[in-house]
């Protein structure tokens, strides 16, 4: 088993290791690697801060048009 | 693979009294999920239609499935992946005769993206190949803060519009919509692993965007 | 303050390759950080911290300066090894090997239903060490109960160490 992976290759397995699809041998050398290297603990957490902001942006505007349509589609729906 | 509306999880009571709200005929519940969801669903119509005009009419077909089977729904699935089912359902139909271009599974293997430039990391004949040149900032709890902020925010929204059309769907379906994994497999007809490359990808410049406006 | 490191087989720290200055019957040489690039500090491990960094040699450590404590890590800007834990040797290595390796089944196969696909995982892990098979019991723990299991295991791996050390 290799005995360490580096800061580069561990950036690129943040988001299996996140979904917790390492298999345990890479999940174990992971692990052990942020343990130890702040820069990549800092890292790890920044990818996590980034899917919280992902996960709070504001809804986008509906064009007009397709609201308009979907509003009038509604008002019918209603009525029958 | 999993079919969609198989239950990953039941309608909750926001999901009931929504529904309830419909049925009463409430607009104003009508147009904030009809806001809640458009570019996502738009996202994952785009995936199977050549053009936005015709992706646009795909999500309007399937709000218009959906007022029509609303008698039907019962909670077994969330009102979110019962949705998604129906915008499915009626972008493979629209699709028919339609051929995609590029099939979207293919999108996944584009050529390689590092998630961070490689220049930030020490060579292969240094001391200590492929570790960081200078560690990137510890945001800690700053982050939560900056999250609120209103700022972040539009950049945050700025770097998902400008993600690429297979990375952006995959991170609104995950992390903005908050659909499983599964569920994003079924809807676009790609592997778990393909997803998760496309996600990582897509977080991967998020974190960037991020990384400039807050750092500097 | 007297904490603990493990080393590679010769001598080598694990992540760095920095050589440790090592002495038959004396402590070694004070070292001063920076050793790691990135960062300054000499890491070393708390007996709850050991489970984390399991490698084939271990010394005590003697470390001066201002201290810094993290979650699974002390970093210090200087330290030198006072002596090899004898005690751990091949014999004790193997013996918690399995010890994990036994935990891992008993925490897949107790589970209803049981988790084949990580009781399928242990043995072929066993030859990769002890590191290994720590990570792997604590995970089924926690694929079993959540987070807090496998904070509880590494805890249960920790005490089991410190017991047959006699640290």
């Amino acid at each position: 088993m290799a005995e360490h992976i580096s800061c580069q290759e561990v950036i690129e397995l943040v988001t299996d290791y996140l979904e917790r699809a390492l298999p345990s041998e890479e999940a174990s050398l992971f692990e052990q690697h942020i343990n130890f290297c702040d820069g990549c603990e800092w890292y790890l957490d920044q990818m996590r801060a980034t899917v919280a902001a992902v996960g709070r942006i504001e809804e986008e505007e509906v064009p007009p048009e397709t609201r308009d349509k979907l509003l009038t589609a509604f008002r019918h729906w209603k009525r029958t | 693979m999993t079919e969609i509306g198989v239950q990953n999880s039941a309608a909750g009571a926001e999901d009931v009294e929504l529904v309830a709200r419909l049925r009463a005929g409430d607009e104003k519940a009508f147009e904030a999920l009809v806001t809640r969801h458009y570019a996502t669903m738009l996202a994952v119509a785009r995936t199977y239609v050549k053009t936005r005009a015709v992706a646009e009419e795909v999500v309007q077909e399937a709000w218009l499935g959906l007022l029509q089977s609303l008698d039907r729904f019962q909670g077994r699935s969330s009102l979110k992946t019962w949705i998604l089912a129906i915008l499915v359902n009626k972008a493979k139909t629209r699709a028919v005769g339609e051929a995609r271009t590029v099939p979207f599974a293919s999108l996944a293997r584009e050529a390689d993206e590092p998630a961070v430039e490689p220049e930030r990391f020490r060579g292969p004949h240094d001391a200590f190949p492929g570790h960081w040149r200078s560690y990137p900032a510890n945001w800690g709890a700053s982050a939560e803060v900056a999250a609120e902020d209103h700022e972040t925010l539009r950049v945050t929204m700025r770097a998902i519009a400008e993600l690429p059309p297979a990375q952006q769907t995959v991170i609104r379906m995950r992390d903005v919509e908050g659909y499983s994994s599964d569920e994003v497999c079924a809807a676009l007809d790609v592997s778990a692993a393909n997803q998760r490359v496309l996600l990582h990808r897509a977080r991967s410049r998020v974190r960037a965007a991020l990384e400039a406006h807050l750092d500097g | 303050m007297i904490a603990y490191k493990f080393l590679r087989r010769d001598g080598t720290s694990v992540f760095t390759g920095f050589r440790w200055p090592l002495s038959a019957d004396a402590p070694g040489a004070w070292v001063d950080a920076p050793i790691d690039p990135c960062r300054s500090g000499i890491h070393a491990c708390r007996p709850t911290d050991l489970p984390y960094w399991v490698g084939h040699s271990l010394y005590e450590i003697e470390l001066d300066g201002d201290i810094a404590t993290e979650q699974t890590k002390v970093i210090a800007p200087r330290g030198r090894l006072l002596r090899r834990v004898g005690a751990w040797n091949d014999e004790l290595r193997d013996a918690y090997t399995r010890m994990c390796a036994d935990r891992a089944h008993e925490l897949a196969l107790g589970a209803s239903p049981p988790l084949e696909q990580w009781d399928a995982v242990i043995e072929p892990s066993v030859p990769e060490g002890p590191a290994l098979l720590g990570f792997v019991a604590a995970r089924i723990a926690e694929e079993r109960y959540g987070a807090a299991a496998y904070d509880a295991e590494r805890a249960r791996q920790s005490a089991w160490l410190v017991e047959r050390l006699g640290l």
